[in-house]
């Protein structure tokens, strides 16, 4: 049958192993010892745990939502634009740019005495109105954050755009266009006609966003490294580090945890998209 | 509505096309100035990789520790110079070596994936059979998994089979994605099942079925899927780097960050060495990308 090898590779690879690690994390590795729920127990008490969460938590609350609302604003601009091939491919460039080189620019840009600090001094130092910038240290201070957000906007928002614009194409025309004959104005139609027509690609760029965020860990060790500043020390960061130490029974319960937060998103998803 | 004064038809239209037209060059505007934001990072690479040593120290000095003020960039070299890819393509057999590991990391697992995965599309697409709607859920999930998830259970497994530090080690698992089963998949639902039905009357077998109706018409799917996969492939980080400690079998993607900023120039050389083939796949396959990720976001 056509499905056999790919799916008994799925299953090597993939669904065993993962059964594997979800009956190590009740045992002790080593001498095998069966010890319950003290893997778990261990991760919830564990510092370095409890802060990868607040910060993937913080990530995702800024991101999303900023990612959702740019991508949404934009694909609205562009939907009847005669551009709008040209433009998208553009916003699409960075998924064709490799981690590494994308983090040589930003070397660069935002260093404490980089190219980006240069110029906002120079335009405060110009503009007298402005209060005095001092450099800031963009990647050793709580400011890293807002450094992975804007690069993860950078990277996700042609992504989504595309993902607007396919669920804008799929609302019928003639509705907006009879609105627009009975006089309904651009406000209206969004808030009439647009909005509820698009709520279930709100929902599905939603949960596809939170995603991306668990994706989005290749840059942000790429900057950072494995030890970064507090404040972008992700769950992520947290396995890896782990995986370095061989600290294979806290991991276990790790991982188990979080493929059930993420099965949750997936299946929400999913229920909706079927 | 009273006796208001109105004015002339034609003015009323005239006007109103005026206003449109103003709408759609502000919309233009602004789109366009988030494009060329988007874009403009890129701007830096050519010019750094021609750029001459003494003028990247004397622009790159602030960041080297060596100086007061800001660093600078010049987007177009003062004195261009092509001495880092002399030095990249000519004086590093290194270079060569992590090249063609990329290069044969990202075509076995492209061709890995056309074997596996596309009759598992198929069988998806083209087939009804108890537990299909399972599997399937299955499938996706696992393909939204973000892959830390899978590092400790990937490295048990590969320990087992005595392939950890072995390329095979990163190829083995992406060929079993189920990433671009889901894209190609997707594509061979756009297939009308009245076709495979008559195929199916006029005694085609299967096999015949999915080599001459299946793959001509799921084309997109399987174009995008695999230029998704080459993007992601051609930018391998974390796997390599958790299941291959020989640095000699790393691919290109993980020798770039080794590079420290004090050799700048020679970093954006090879940053222009890994970014072009990137380019020339994205600007190939753009269609066949725009499309495929519509795929995920769109309902079936």
């Amino acid at each position: 049958m056509f499905l056999l090898p790919g799916f008994s590779g799925v299953m090597i690879f993939y669904l065993l192993p993962f059964f594997e690690v979800a009956r190590r994390s009740f045992y002790q590795s080593g001498n095998g010892v069966f010890t319950g729920t003290d893997n778990y127990r261990a991760v919830f008490e564990n510092g370095a745990f409890l802060l990868a969460v607040r910060n993937t938590l913080l990530y995702m609350a800024a991101g999303v939502p900023l990612l959702m609302g740019i991508s949404l604003f934009l694909s609205l601009l562009l939907r009847n634009l005669v551009l709008r091939r040209k433009l998208v491919s553009a916003m699409l460039l960075p998924m064709a740019v490799p981690a590494a080189v994308m983090v040589l620019t930003l070397q660069i840009l935002i260093d404490r005495q980089g190219v980006i600090n240069g110029v906002l001094t120079h335009v405060s130092e110009k503009i007298t109105a402005l209060p005095d910038f001092s450099a800031i240290d963009y990647l050793n201070t709580e400011w890293a954050l807002v450094v992975v957000v804007c690069s993860f906007l950078w990277k996700n928002t042609g992504y989504m755009v595309i993902l607007w614009l396919a669920g804008l194409a799929a609302l019928p025309k003639e509705v907006e266009e009879a609105a627009q004959v009975d006089g309904a104005n651009r406000w209206q139609s969004w808030r009439y006609i647009i909005r509820p027509g698009l709520s279930g690609s709100f929902f599905t760029i939603g949960m596809l966003s939170v995603l991306q965020i668990f994706k989005s860990y290749r840059e942000v060790w790429m900057v950072a490294g494995s030890y970064p500043q507090a404040h972008i020390y992700f769950l992520q960061h947290l396995l890896q580090n782990w995986y370095l130490k061989l600290e294979f029974d806290r991991m276990a319960a790790l991982t188990v945890i979080l493929s059930l937060v993420l099965l949750v998103v997936c299946l929400s998803l999913q229920k909706r998209t079927d | 509505m009273g006796n208001r004064l109105t004015a002339p038809a034609w003015a009323v239209r005239e006007y109103g096309k005026w206003r449109k037209r103003r709408r759609a060059w502000l919309a233009a505007f602004i789109c366009t100035v988030a494009a060329v934001l988007i874009c403009a990072p890129l701007l830096m690479i050519p010019g750094g990789s021609l750029m001459d040593n003494a003028e990247m120290k004397r622009m790159l000095s602030p960041i080297l520790g060596e100086g007061k003020g800001f660093a600078v960039w010049h987007l177009i070299p003062l004195y261009p110079t092509i001495s880092h890819f002399y030095r990249l393509l000519i004086e590093s057999p290194a270079f060569y070596r992590l090249f063609w590991n990329t290069v044969g990391m990202t075509a076995a697992i492209l061709l890995g994936q056309l074997a596996v995965g596309l009759p598992s599309a198929w069988a998806f697409a083209a087939f009804r059979f108890r537990g299909r709607n399972f599997l399937f859920g299955l499938y996706v999930v696992l393909m939204l998994l973000p892959f830390q998830v899978m590092l400790l259970p990937q490295y048990i497994v590969l320990q087992k089979l005595g392939l950890y530090n072995h390329p095979a080690a990163v190829i083995l698992p992406a060929v079993f994605s189920t990433f671009p089963v889901f894209i190609m998949y997707r594509g061979f639902t756009r297939i009308d099942t009245e076709i495979l039905e008559a195929a199916r009357l006029d005694g085609a077998g299967e096999w015949q079925i999915y080599f001459y109706i299946g793959l001509p018409l799921g084309k997109m799917g399987i174009q995008a899927a695999m230029v998704l996969s080459f993007l992601e492939y051609w930018n391998l980080v974390e796997q390599p780097m958790a299941f291959l400690e020989e640095q000699a079998k790393w691919p290109l993607s993980l020798y770039l960050p080794q590079i420290t900023i004090g050799q700048a120039g020679f970093a954006f050389a090879v940053a222009v060495m890994v970014l072009i083939p990137a380019l020339f796949v994205f600007a190939l396959g753009q269609d066949a990308l725009e499309e495929g990720i519509a795929y995920i976001g769109v309902k079936t």
